[in-house]
């Protein structure tokens, strides 16, 4: 199906996250990591706000700083100063330079300025690379996939001088995507586990931004993946990807390595849970762990308990590309009417649902939406569910209105039993509240 | 604090002075935080919340920041929608002035704002886009106030970009309307932004001594009541370094009088009520204040009891920026706490010197920020509790600190009698919360000699 848009000129309530927020979240899921955001004060203040506003946890952001006579001038002479000053202070293993809209339009180059920093300062044993991330093109979900793409190829790099490669058949690289939780990771990685493999997620947010209470401040991030489990990852016999976004990354490996890729495009549902349960299971030769049977059963049985409440209602989904198309899949299965799918940016996953998907705001999806009963969005979404009268869903980049989100699993069979009950419970309430107005005002 | 006499402001000559700012520093590559100039602008327009705020940029400047902060409105919420002019790679190459007149034309047309705010962000003032010229046409071909607001955000800090909000309404706003009726007594609010509701704590104060609050600047205001705050009697500035030109460019145009002011603690609240009633000079409503403060205090005093009792010798580190970092003071001390480590980053002279006015010898400032520095102070000092911002509040979670937010994300009001009550109850409730005995004690097969032999 093709992609629709509204024609109006402005864009509001929009959907879309900057990109080089992407990058400062993929950033956090590393070990002792310190995103450099290249661009004005706010380019990095931003990012940082709404991050710790949905996580709930400091996050490691840095920032050149720069001001218009820096970006007429010289604008490295910025990140110079802001490299400097982070690999004095602070000693990161993992340095990402995100160049934004500011440093594209003033046509920085910042690629060859760290090249000749690295070969002058001789950065051994750490990694640092740079991704072009400007918010005209992409949206977070573009951003975070560029990101790991620009961080695999660094280490493919480094390793490349060290010699060969082991491969280790029993070791898989996951490739999260960015609409994934912390909760969502570390349920994929236990899955995964459990047909005997060793997993190695990158990034890792499950680790540095699930909550944890290690003392000794350090403006660096706080967990996720170390370096070396990084460079080891290179060894690994599958890459696993979650999302089509992740695609790209897989195929560096594959390409640079040889390593074969396995993309799930969706991770939602009964359909979605099985399809990955079953490669493992093939791929493995272990028979499916008696816990996930289990949670099969659950799952349909719930569906059973909650078809009922799901019977003739529609609901709208507005998110970023990749999350959206999980989303839809799941929708699919409980028979809920999809009154509207709203994506932030195109991508080809979305053009080839077999749904109408709009790219758009959070204001084309009140408009197409209208009628619908259950609104599925980040927190931004709270106003035009409540002007349309939908039940309202937290799902995706912010939410602000709930506590431990970021630990919401959507992923695997019991992900899908959260979730059925969640969006259940809450078209209940909403029903219950119908009916109490009905009795009030007789 | 008594107020100041007439003469002696005559003898300070605030009239005949130029705004005398020192220029904000430059943030330092690798260590700098805080927003930038285009979040300042926001920070103070925003509030002003029948009026449309477009961005006029990439999407993500407005899409990484709309929603961010606690301005309550008590109608109208046009200005909560986040509108932008989503610039492409075309339009970046090619201009994006026509985008932003068909956007103009498009909000104006569908949600008919009785004014439109356009912000520049980096990239439009770096391609050169002629704002004004698009906003003046525009303005008089749909007949409805379109503001330019030239602060995109490489032009400086979060304080600058205030300021320059403060220069667009006073270029653009101020002085353009008329009030619906006549207000002999009426003052401004120069810098409430109606954080969690505060200011309503405040209006209410204000007319129970007959005082009329004429034009919000920029609390939960109407765009209509900007534009005749020339007619004010008095102005008050609440956030002192950053709209301070704004007031004194009033004064030197308007002949409209201004003081600096604060509504944390009871003190500060009564001094700020007695301010505004002298400089309106009008015997009656000077008794009526009198009269209104001193009974608040006493019942304040009263109600506070049961908390002072507990908060008594409690040692705490304040971490905010300009007005907050002295006024604060005030107010925790009221409680029976003492500020230990106090930040001084973004606060002006004038504010250091308030600081200084209110503090111990042996409080330490902090003058740059980095959160480790906080910490230290917290640690050194052996402080019972950290006051700041939303941004430094995970790092004291992580490190056990009980922690009160009082920058702009915050849920409560703090302003006023009232305001104090509440804030002397929430510092009570975080620092006997049971979470602070549990986290810190550990697992118990972690304890020493806890397994069987």
């Amino acid at each position: 199906m093709t992609v629709k848009r509204r024609s109006k000129p402005v864009s509001v309530n929009p959907l879309k996250i900057g990109q080089s927020l992407g990058g400062v979240l993929a950033m956090q899921g590393c070990y002792r990591a310190m995103p450099i955001v290249h661009g004005s004060q706010g380019c990095s203040a931003f990012p940082k706000a709404l991050l710790t506003r949905h996580f709930r946890e400091p996050i490691a952001v840095q920032t050149s700083a720069l001001q218009e006579m820096d970006v007429i001038f010289d604008a490295n002479r910025n990140l110079e100063e802001a490299l400097n000053a982070v690999l004095s202070k602070h000693r990161p293993d993992i340095i990402g330079i995100i160049g934004t809209e500011l440093t594209d339009v003033a046509g920085v180059d910042y690629q060859s300025m760290l090249k000749s920093y690295k070969r002058e300062r001789n950065m051994r044993g750490g990694l640092a690379f740079s991704v072009t991330l400007p918010d005209f093109r992409g949206s977070l979900e573009s951003g975070f996939s560029v990101t790991v793409e620009a961080m695999v190829d660094e280490l493919i790099q480094q390793a490349g001088l060290r010699g060969q490669r082991n491969v280790n058949s029993r070791q898989i690289t996951l490739l999260p995507g960015s609409y994934l939780t912390p909760g969502d990771v570390m349920e994929l990685k236990e899955i995964v586990s459990s047909f005997g493999f060793e997993v190695i997620a990158l990034p890792d947010i499950s680790t540095s931004l699930s909550g944890h209470l290690l003392t000794g401040f350090s403006p660096l991030t706080r967990g996720g993946v170390p370096l070396d489990s990084m460079l080891q990852s290179l060894q690994s016999g599958l890459t696993i990807a979650f999302g089509a976004s992740m695609e790209r990354p897989a195929r560096r490996l594959h390409n640079a390595l040889g390593t074969p890729y396995k993309v799930f495009q969706g991770t939602m549902g009964l359909k979605a849970s099985d399809e990955l349960l079953n490669f493992l299971h093939q791929i493995s030769g272990v028979p499916v762990p008696i816990r996930y049977c289990w949670q099969r059963e659950n799952l349909l049985d719930c569906m059973l308990d909650a078809h009922f409440q799901f019977a003739g209602v529609s609901a709208l989904a507005a998110l970023e590309p990749d999350h959206l198309r999980s989303v839809s899949e799941w929708l699919e299965e409980l028979g809920v009417e999809q009154k509207a799918l709203v994506a932030s940016c195109e991508t080809p996953a979305v053009a080839e649902m077999e749904r109408e998907v709009w790219v758009g705001d959070l204001d084309d999806a009140e408009v197409l939406g209208s009628g619908a009963d259950l609104w599925i969005s980040s927190s931004h979404g709270i106003a035009g569910a409540e002007r349309i009268g939908a039940a309202f869903l937290p799902a995706g980049f912010p939410i602000w209105d709930e506590l431990g989100s970021y630990m919401n699993v959507s992923v695997g069979y019991r992900g899908a039993m959260e979730w059925t009950n969640k969006a259940g419970n809450l078209l209940m309430r909403r029903e219950a509240e119908h009916r109490e107005s009905r009795v009030r005002h007789r | 604090m008594e107020p100041i006499r007439k003469e002696e402001l005559d003898d300070q000559a605030c009239g005949s002075m130029a705004p005398k700012s020192k220029p904000c520093p430059r943030p330092k590559p690798g260590e700098a935080a805080g927003g930038c100039s285009f979040d300042g602008a926001q920070i103070t327009l925003l509030p002003i919340m029948d009026a449309a705020h477009l961005v006029h940029g990439p999407v993500a400047c407005a899409g990484n920041s709309w929603e961010s902060r606690g301005s309550l409105s008590s109608g109208p919420s046009l200005s909560q929608y986040g509108f932008a002019t989503d610039l492409g790679n075309n339009d970046i190459i090619f201009g994006g002035e026509k985008k932003l007149r068909d956007s103009i034309d498009y909000i104006a047309g569908r949600f008919t704002p009785p004014a439109i705010f356009v912000y520049s962000t980096c990239v439009t003032a770096l391609i050169g886009e002629d704002m004004d010229a698009v906003c003046k046409e525009a303005s008089d071909r749909l007949g409805i106030p379109i503001v330019p607001v030239n602060s995109p955000g490489f032009v400086g800090s979060k304080n600058l970009g205030n300021r320059l909000a403060g220069d667009a309404l006073l270029q653009y706003v101020i002085g353009t309307g008329e009030p619906e009726q006549e207000t002999p007594l009426g003052v401004n609010l120069i810098g409430e932004y109606n954080i969690a509701g505060e200011m309503w704590d405040i209006e209410k104060l204000m007319n129970q001594a007959g005082i009329t609050l004429l034009s919000r600047i920029t609390g939960d205001a109407r765009y209509k009541e900007i534009t005749w705050a020339h007619r004010a009697k008095a102005n008050m500035v609440v956030c002192s370094r950053a709209l301070l030109g704004l007031a004194k460019q009033m004064e030197s145009k308007y002949g409209i009088p201004y003081f600096e002011g604060s509504f944390y603690g009871a003190k500060e609240t009564t001094y700020s009520l007695r301010q505004m009633a002298f400089l309106l000079n009008d015997r009656e409503m000077e008794r009526r204040v009198d009269r209104l403060t001193e009974r608040e205090e006493n019942r304040l005093a009263h109600d506070l009891r049961p908390y002072r009792k507990i908060l008594k010798g409690k040692k705490a580190v304040l971490y905010t920026g300009g007005v907050k970092s002295w006024s604060v003071i005030s107010a925790l001390k009221e409680l029976g706490i003492q500020v230990v480590g106090v930040g001084t980053n973004k606060s002006s002279d004038e504010d250091v010197q308030r600081i200084a006015d209110r503090v111990g010898d042996d409080t330490e400032y902090i003058p740059e920020g980095g959160a480790s520095r906080i910490i230290k102070t917290v640690r050194e000092r052996k402080a019972d509790i950290m006051i700041a911002g939303g941004r430094n509040m995970y790092v004291a979670m992580k490190e056990q600190i009980p922690f009160v937010d009082i920058n702009q994300e915050r849920h409560k009001a703090y302003a006023g009698y009232e305001g104090l009550l509440r804030l002397a109850k929430e510092l009570v409730d975080s620092m006997v919360n049971p979470i602070w005995k549990l986290a810190s004690s550990p697992a118990p097969w972690d304890k020493e000699g806890s397994y069987d032999r």
